[in-house]
This record gives structure tokens, sequence and C-alpha cells, in this order.
């Protein structure tokens, strides 16, 4: 079945994380300057501001920051898959990226908790695209 | 950078809303209303009320809209701001008319809200105007499906759950009391069972046997849409002092931000308020022990516990307190919301002007309603703080009033 959810548009500036997600491998913006990754791709680096910026493969962990169970609105195909689980995600790199939650039951969010270990997985959504989702790992 | 003391230099004159407000037409939307109507109808019925003609303002302020405004009034302002930022828009608008007045650039200043959320809801708003481009940031999360600001906000709720051992049920206490003003005034649509079939009383198990929107948020703890429509002018004292309606004067203000897409908010238990209100504290020479009445944005019960804790009415973690321990009640110690909220009141989508209304009214004396619902019964509150959000709790922007 083709995937029928929110494709991201790809661009110039967000190349090299595409080409990644193709490979499996979670790549994000780093800083020459600061040495810190960001989310998502800037001109220019918010923490230090240099314009120094290249491309590094990271660990694709990270720990969940904190959640909600969609169960009324969504975009797109998601529709279909209410109830779902959205998440936050700080990465081990640091910086923030946000996620359809794998793993764990939309129906008992009690039993979902903050801090718990996550690691990246991809789904391919077309030729080009896979989309990186995180899934628990360890609570 | 110290922020210059500009208080008294400029005085609300007057706050008005549309005629119509609400669900206009009802469930089958026999009328539809239309955003600029809206205004109009708010723009006229404030200049009727303070006796500024609409041809003396020289300041438009509005969420976007200024320019089709000052066209459609076939006037030609010397001032004009579009700032869009959200809900909380309006309460920088009034810092910006603060700023233009005490400067001396302009003498009056009106600032303006119309939006038809009810009448052309899921239909495509025009409330701050959009455009083709996608930023990064939309990109980049626009792959998971979360759609509309109840799903972003129920994340805010989760950690503040995890961090401060908070319930959604603490946050309950916010949708009971307000609705208890909302009780109190007969232009709130959640009024009662009359004026709408989900009026009238509601209790704390009311809140959270209510449908899911986004877990851990049910129905209750999110605010209405509305149509709704609101204009205040602002004028320099010398005006202020000579006018047929009472001056309420702007002794604090400040805005800040956050970020713009949730995925950068810092910390979700925190919003750019704490900034705000600083800068509103300072000018006014006032702290927060001071503050006797507060209108805050109430998009979510989460964005009202939150917002109480920034503005420091409470401690850090337990906004919900002011309301659960009854103070911000009608009869408590700091009445909050007493229009009813965008809970049980109105809400269009960009709320901040209803809570300048509604402040306008208590800090004038001329809620009709009264404060505790009681006809000429006036509020013996003598300041009120004001706080907006905007975006997904991205953006504030705090006034102190003060009665005259």
């Amino acid at each position: 079945m083709a995937y029928d959810k929110p494709i991201p548009r790809q661009g110039q500036h967000n190349k090299p994380f595409w080409e990644g997600a193709k490979q499996g491998k979670l790549v994000l913006p780093h800083c020459l300057d600061c040495n810190s990754v960001h989310w998502y791709p800037r001109l220019i680096c918010p923490y230090c501001h240099s314009d120094r910026l290249d491309w590094v493969e990271v660990s694709g962990e990270g720990t969940l920051y904190t959640f909600a169970v969609q169960h009324r609105l969504a975009a797109g195909g998601w529709v279909q898959e209410l109830p779902f689980v959205t998440a936050f995600i700080d990465l081990k790199e640091g910086d923030r990226m946000q996620t359809v939650l794998r793993g764990v039951d939309p129906n008992k969010p009690e039993d979902i908790k903050i801090g718990s270990k996550v690691k990246v997985e991809f789904e391919q959504a077309n030729d080009d695209t896979f989309i990186p989702f995180w899934r628990v790992v360890e609570q | 950078m110290k922020m210059p003391d500009l208080s008294y230099r400029a005085a609300l004159v007057g706050a008005c809303e549309s005629d119509l407000i609400g669900y206009p037409g009802g469930e089958e939307r026999t009328i539809r209303c239309t955003s600029l109507q809206l205004h109009i109808e708010a723009i006229k019925n404030v200049s009727e009320y303070t006796g500024i003609p609409i041809s003396e303002i020289d300041g438009v302020f509005s969420a976007g809209w200024s320019s089709e405004l000052a066209e459609h009034l076939g006037i030609h302002p010397s001032y004009i701001d579009t700032t869009s930022v959200g809900g909380c828009s309006f309460q920088i608008h009034v810092r910006h008319a603060l700023a233009a007045i005490a400067s001396g650039m302009i003498d009056t200043a009106l600032i303006s809200h119309g939006e038809a959320g009810w009448s052309y809801r899921g239909m495509g708003g025009r409330g701050g105007g959009g455009r083709g481009e996608v930023s990064p940031a939309e990109e980049a999360t626009a792959a998971y499906g979360i759609a509309g600001a109840p799903a972003q906000y129920a994340h805010s709720m989760v950690r503040h759950n995890h961090v401060y051992g908070t319930t959604p049920e603490d946050f309950a206490h916010i949708s009971v009391v307000t609705r208890q003003w909302a009780m109190k005034n007969p232009r709130a649509l959640m009024y009662s069972k009359e004026t709408n079939p989900f009026g009238g009383e509601i209790t704390i198990e009311d809140v959270l046997n209510a449908r899911l929107i986004a877990w851990p948020m049910t129905l209750y703890h999110c605010c209405l849409v509305t149509d709704h429509g609101g204009a205040v002018i602002l004028a320099r004292p010398e005006i202020a002092r000579t006018l047929k309606s009472k001056p309420v004067w702007v002794v604090g203000a400040g805005e800040s931000m956050g970020h713009s897409n949730m995925v950068e908010m810092e910390d979700f238990t925190a919003t750019s308020a704490h900034r705000s209100a600083k800068m509103a504290y300072e000018m006014a020479g006032l702290s927060p022990t001071d503050i006797e009445m507060a209108m805050i944005y109430d998009s979510f019960t989460i964005t009202a516990g939150i917002t109480a804790e920034m503005l420091g009415l409470a401690p850090r973690g337990r906004g919900y307190t002011l309301w659960k321990e009854g103070h911000a009640a009608p009869g408590g110690r700091l009445p909050i919301n007493t229009n009813g909220g965008g809970l049980s009141f109105n809400h269009s989508g960009m709320y901040g002007m209803q809570l300048l209304v509604e402040a306008y009214r208590q800090m004038s004396g001329t809620a009709e309603d009264g404060v505790n619902g009681d006809p000429g019964k006036q509020t013996e509150a003598s300041n009120c703080i004001v706080n907006g959000t905007g975006g997904t709790l991205s953006t504030t922007g705090t006034l102190i009033l003060e009665r005259d």
C-alpha cells in the first residue's frame, strides 16, 4: 500500500539528511566552530551563529522528553491511525526531534515513561524518502 | 538593558466587542460573519463609546489587517503596526502603541481584532495572514501527523505532570472555576444550558470524563472556537482626561518570545511570560504580590496554569492551585478570567483582544454584570495583570493596568 501520510519536502538545505536516512543513518547539521549538532537544518548555527556548518552521522539514540496521545486531530493519512502517540525526543548529542513514537500502546499512556531510552528507525515513504521514527527500547 | 518607564503615559480609553459574538447563526450557520465585519462593528462601537471619531484615529494596530482596515475606514494613519504573533498580538500592540504615544509620534491608537473562528471554521481563517513557503521547522515536523493546537499543547501538560507531579485533575479545576465565572456572564457562550447544550455548571468528573482530544486533555481542557471581534483605543493622558469614557492606565508592559515551532521550545513547562512579566513589573514598580486581578490567556488549562507560574502569581509547578484553592474563583482573593475565559466565554482563535476588553471593563468599573455577577457591583481590585500567549506557548505579551 502506498504511503498515505505527509511526506516532507526535500531541498538543497536538507539533502544530506535525506541521503543519510536512505542508508538508515541519522545525519544532522553540525557546527565546525562550536561542535554542536542541531535540528531542524539552519542557515546559521543557532548556538554560536557561525555559518561554517557540515553534516555528521549521530548515534540515533535519545530519551523521551514528553509525549501525548492524539485522539481526534491528525494530518493526512494519520487520521486512520488515531489514536497514536506523538513525542519529542532529546538526542544523545543534544537538541530535540519530533516523532510518532513506536513500541508503545496508545491506549495505555500511563505505561509510557518520560526518560525512556529510544532509538531511531526509518520507514520508506517513497523512492527518495525514508522518514525517521523513534522507538522505545528500554524504560 | 533597562526599560524606559512609560507608566501612565497612555490610557486605554475604551474597549468594545463586535455586535455579534459566539456562534452567530447557530450550528446551522444561518449567518456567516466575516472577520472584517467583526473588526468594523467593534471599531464603530469603541468610537461611539469614547466619542473619538474614527477620522481622528492616527495609529492603526492589528494582527495583519491594518492596511485593509484603514482603507475600509477611509483613514490615513500615521502609524501602522501589523504585529501578528498569535493570541498575544494585542497585548504587544498595546505596548507598541504606548511607545508610539509616549514618543510623541501619535495621540491616539486603535487596536482592532476580528476573527470569524466559528462562521468559517475548517474553511481557512484570515487571522494573521499566511505564506506559500514552508519553513524548515515545518518541513522537519510535517511527517508526524500533529494537527491543531490541542495536539501540541498536550505535550506540555504531560511534561508538567512528570516534572511537578501534577495531574490532569489538578488542571481540571481551571475549567471548573472558569465555568463558574461564565455562569455569571450572560454574554458567555457557556453561561447556561439554554445558551449552549454544553453550558452551565461542570464538575471535575465532567472534565475528566469528556471525550479525549489529545491525551491527557479532554474537550473541557480546551478553549472554544467562536466568532469574536474587539477594538480598544489608547490615548495620551491629555486626551484621555477629556473623554466621556473612563481611562484605565497602562502602568507596565513587556513582550518576549521563546520559539516559533514547538520542537524548539526549551522547557515545555515554561513560557517567555517570565521575561515579559519581569519587564512589566519593573516598569510598574510592582511585584506579583501586589496584583489584585488577572486576565490570563486560557487557550487550554495548561496554558493558564503555566502562565500563572510565569507571572509569579504562584510557585513553579503550582499555578493550578490558584483555581483549585478557590483564589481565582468568584469571591476569591485574585479573580482570574472574570468573563469566563477562552474556555467558557468566547475564543475566536486569537483571544488576546478579549483579555483586553474584559480587563478594561473591570478596571473602568463598567462591567454591566459586575465582577461577581451582581448587577451594579464592581470589583474592588485596583490593578489587573493581563497576559497573552501566542503560537504554541511561543510568544507572550504582559500588561499591568491600573484603575483611574
